[in-house]
């Protein structure tokens, strides 16, 4: 009807502008959409403007400084506005604003609506331009999410993009972080990302064997389902179905899930499926301004992929020498354009390895999990997340083992404005685990509550601060009492705060804050950090930090009575003061490097100290100090657009310092059993016809032998995992081996790693 | 940048919130490459034949990934298919109508624009001092917006006639 309508946008919500330019784009394709921020603004520019008439009006009900009602009086007071249209609207109806909207002279008083997709129904009908319909319903369809992949949805997104004027493109806001390890040149801390690519391209099946592509990690497999995981040093002595490290904070979609009875991670119940994962982050060196108790030499962080990422139906099934039946299956869709969810499940059996001597290490197990993840966007500003998984498995040692978890978590974020926003994240854990060689019992429940609050101050400080209240509640059931209490109910509280001060813009900034924990053994723990970073020139970032963490009690330390005396009172928190000095920079385009360097002062750390007693031999005290320093390496070169490579080298060397006779011998191999010198390359390449040849090649140095736990020398070893796979539309058929440069190696004491080959097929749709 | 870090950070505390259906940086940039194929005119004798393809060209590492290739499929520049070339080298860039300069080495980015200096090509970058080393378009971000500077010289030079509608809205070098 109108062939060029102007309508009046009069709203204070940058969003909101941007929706209603959007919408408008698509119900008529030469309307033009003038935005005014506020009622005040939008009668100064109808008074300064003789000439601006627009066609319709639409007025938000609420905004500061003058609201929708007294802007339309304002308005209807201009004469040549007075036959206009006004649409007034807010996110509510109440039958007295109708009203009084409409004696004001309102046209009509709509609801905000809360999709895209009803505002242009809405303003298709008020313009009235028949015409472009067919264009509408094309719309309609490409953009209502469909189970389809990814990249259509990405496809669709464009077409949408390309639809929006050269004003309106300079009008949406970026909200995406750099998600690219590329992009973290400028990151002041040795941070490695590992992508959802990287990890679908090597021949991890699961969490562990992904980290193995982490240069900056340690990763020893010690069993069919024993991993021993570190970095920077202390990864500690195996123990049944783990190993003592114990100064790694490992997160799983913010769920922290190391255990408090040890300190340690069951890294055979830590599943995720790896198809629906979107990066796993990893920092070394101390993370405790910001995280947990136990971020000492490490946090491990990962990250799963949004429901709306994940749409449709994946099913994997695989089968190996080693791990004879793997199968995953998820499927994703959605209720409406802004909720989405998936559910998925997967199982797998592993076989059993075998021992230096040839006997069985009968580590066979079985796993089963199943979990579900929901995203909906409540509106443009608030998202909500609620995600959940069950597990229960079976393993073989010398008696049978049982596990089984349950845990749910909801997750709720604000957005107040480009950099600022708030999020609230709560969840429950339930983690139990049966220890047939003792016949032990242990379960642990988790209660967490966490909140966010991200904003900037003067343009010039970036601030973080965040609350959080975390309830451990355990029981211990055993024959004989080994821990005592057995059951004890542990309260965390901390507070952080972090300032990021901009000292010359976009140069050079520094990074202060400190994290105040409380937790029941040793009370309120203060755990600093300061940060510099200087970006000398573009993607050349030299940085700097020192920073103090500790390491809170765990059961193990405090309440352990089979073998030693318990004087939990006196024991006190491992801390470490950690000096580093990074570089991250790019010598050529395609290619990054980052160089970290780190001294690290440890002390108090936890010693088994002799009582002289016969009943109780030992008590654990910290009476030892260490200093650790070493260097690790990562660069990543992108070749060409086929052929990407990842190479990570990492030298460490420590020297420990008894301040007690007491202390038992070699008890520092108890606290880290660790290379010297590790180096790890990884080939990613696209081959004609569709194929693609993955390698990972793994350098690990010696380990020494240690007598308590009874662990020969380790020999080093160079390892050598390969990938083929084939991919042809929705399917992918890959074979994928590992350690296959010989028949069998040891990594981490007396069980061999075979070498293995597994066939698996991979369908999406 | 600086919130870039600290988002990271937050992130890294409580997985990826606030990103769904983002307008990364690179997926609008992507879909300017293809818009600047409507707002500016390349004259006749810089393609073969009538159905000679309008090139996009990518020199140092393609920022776009998949984004590129989906804003321009099926598009055509009057009877013009659009592709997308990537060129690894200075010495390897072809005859091409759009070139996007991902460079971030002055000294790189003014060999590349004396290399195409005299060729109706339109280049286009991020780098900061863009238009001043005689590229042509820049994107730049504002307030987390991104947008365009104009070097209307350096346009002229290569004789690509830019539309008023682009430049009405864009910043002139």
């Amino acid at each position: 009807m109108i062939n060029e309508p102007v309508v009046f946008v009069i709203d204070d919500d940058i969003d909101d502008q941007e929706i209603f330019g959007i919408a408008l784009d698509r119900a008529s394709k030469n309307a033009n959409c003038v935005f005014a921020n506020d009622g005040i603004h939008a009668i100064e520019k109808i008074k300064n403007d003789e000439s601006f008439i627009p066609d319709f009006i639409f007025l938000d009900m609420n905004m500061p400084r003058m609201d929708g009602s007294e802007c339309l009086t304002e308005l209807r007071k201009i004469p040549r506005l007075n036959h206009i249209p006004v649409y007034l609207y807010s996110t509510s109806l109440d039958a007295v604003g109708i009203d009084k909207s409409k004696s004001l002279g309102a046209t009509d008083y709509i609801m905000k609506p809360s999709s895209i997709f009803e505002l242009t129904d809405i303003l298709k009908n008020i313009i009235k331009t028949k015409v472009f319909t067919a264009l509408m319903i094309f719309f309609s369809i490409s953009m209502i999410p469909q189970i389809s992949s990814g990249q259509t949805d990405s496809i669709s997104e464009i077409n949408a993009l390309k639809k929006l004027s050269v004003t309106e493109l300079m009008n949406l806001t970026v909200t995406s972080v750099s998600r690219t390890p590329e992009k973290l040149t400028d990151v002041a801390s040795a941070v490695q990302v590992l992508t959802r690519k990287d990890i679908i391209r090597s021949t991890a099946s699961r969490l562990p064997g992904a980290l193995r592509l982490v240069s900056n990690l340690q990763v020893a497999q010690g069993g069919s389902h024993d991993w021993g995981i570190s970095s920077r040093g202390f990864n500690g002595a195996p123990i049944a179905s783990s190993t003592l490290a114990d100064k790694l904070l490992v997160m799983i979609d913010g769920r922290t899930v190391y255990t408090p009875l040890f300190g340690g991670v069951y890294w055979d119940v830590q599943n995720v499926l790896l198809e629906d994962l979107d990066r796993i982050e990893v920092i070394s060196g101390p993370g405790g301004t910001l995280w947990g108790a136990n971020a000492v030499n490490g946090v491990v962080n990962v990250i799963s992929k949004d429901a709306k990422e994940t749409q449709g139906i994946f099913a994997s099934v695989a089968s190996g020498t080693f791990a004879p039946g793997q199968a995953a299956v998820r499927y994703g869709s959605h209720v409406d354009s802004s909720v989405f969810f998936r559910v998925y499940g997967q199982r797998f059996v592993v076989g059993s390895s075998k021992f230096i001597d040839g006997t069985s290490a009968r580590d066979e197990w079985h796993l089963s999990q199943g979990g579900f993840r929901m995203d909906a966007n409540l509106s443009k500003r608030n998202h909500l997340t609620v995600q959940g998984d069950v597990y229960g498995g079976e393993e073989g040692d010398t008696l049978t083992s049982n596990m089984n978890g349950q845990n749910v978590l909801a997750r709720f974020g604000h957005t107040i404005s480009n950099t600022a926003d708030i999020s609230v994240q709560m969840y429950f854990d339930r983690a139990y685990r049966y220890f047939g060689s003792s016949r032990t019992s242990y379960v642990v429940n988790t209660a967490d509550l966490e909140a966010q609050h991200r904003f900037v101050l003067k343009n010039k400080h970036r601030m973080l601060w965040g609350i959080g209240y975390r309830m451990l509640v355990d029981n211990i059931k055993a024959p004989n009492p080994t821990f005592t209490p057995a059951s004890r109910t542990l309260d965390q509280i901390n507070f952080y705060l972090q300032d990021r001060i901009s000292i010359i813009d976009e140069k050079f900034d520094v990074t202060l804050g400190s994290k105040f924990l409380y937790n029941y053994y040793t009370g309120v723990e203060l755990q600093p950090t300061i940060r510099f970073a200087w970006q000398f020139v573009t993607d050349n970032t030299l940085w700097a930090a020192v920073s103090r963490a500790v390491r809170t009690p765990s059961r193990f330390d405090t309440d352990v009575t089979s073998f030693t005396r318990v004087e939990h009172e006196k024991y006190v928190s491992e801390k470490v003061v950690a000096n580093e000095i990074g570089y991250r920079f790019r010598p050529i385009q395609p290619m990054s490097i980052s160089i970290s360097t780190y001294l690290n002062y440890y002390t108090d750390l936890r010693t088994l100290d002799s009582t002289g007693s016969q009943l109780a031999p030992f008590v654990f005290g910290n009476n030892m100090n260490a200093t650790t320093w070493g260097a690790e390496l990562s660069a990543t070169y992108i070749a060409t657009n086929w052929w990407k490579i990842k190479v990570g080298y990492t030298y460490l060397n420590k020297k420990f310092e008894k301040t007690s006779p007491l202390v038992l011998q070699n008890h520092e191999l108890i606290e880290g059993i660790d290379p010297a010198n590790q180096f790890l390359i990884h080939s990613i390449m696209d081959l004609p016809k569709n194929f693609q040849l993955d390698l990972i090649g793994r350098y690990v140095d010696a380990l020494p032998a240690e007598s308590v736990t009874g662990l020969p020398t380790t020999p080093a070893y160079f390892e050598l995992n390969a990938r083929v796979a084939w991919e042809y539309k929705n399917l992918t058929i890959s074979v994928n081996g590992n350690s296959l440069l010989s028949d069998h190696h040891t990594e981490f004491g007396r069980v061999l790693v075979k070498r293995s080959v597994t066939g698996k097929v991979m369908i999406r749709f | 940048m600086k919130i870039r870090i600290l988002l990271l950070f937050t992130f890294m505390i409580f997985s990826s919130s606030a990103q769904k259906g983002a307008n990364s940086e690179a997926k609008i940039k992507a879909v300017f490459l293809y818009n600047f194929t409507r707002f500016v005119e390349w004259p006749a004798r810089s393609f073969s034949s009538e159905t000679a393809p309008f090139v996009i060209g990518i020199i140092g590492e393609d920022p776009f990934g998949a984004y590129i290739e989906q804003a321009i499929v099926g598009e055509k520049v009057n009877s013009h298919p659009i592709v997308i070339r990537r060129f690894n080298s200075i010495a390897e860039i072809e005859d091409c109508h759009i070139l996007f300069v991902n460079l971030h080495d002055g000294g790189m980015i003014k060999q590349v624009v004396a290399h195409v200096s005299g060729k109706n090509i339109l280049t286009v970058s991020d780098a900061n001092n863009f238009a001043g080393w005689g590229g042509i378009i820049r994107f730049y971000s504002e307030e987390s917006k991104v947008k365009i500077e104009i070097n209307t010289t350096a346009a002229k030079a290569a004789q690509l006639s830019i539309s008023s509608k682009l430049l009405s809205v864009s910043q002139i070098y």
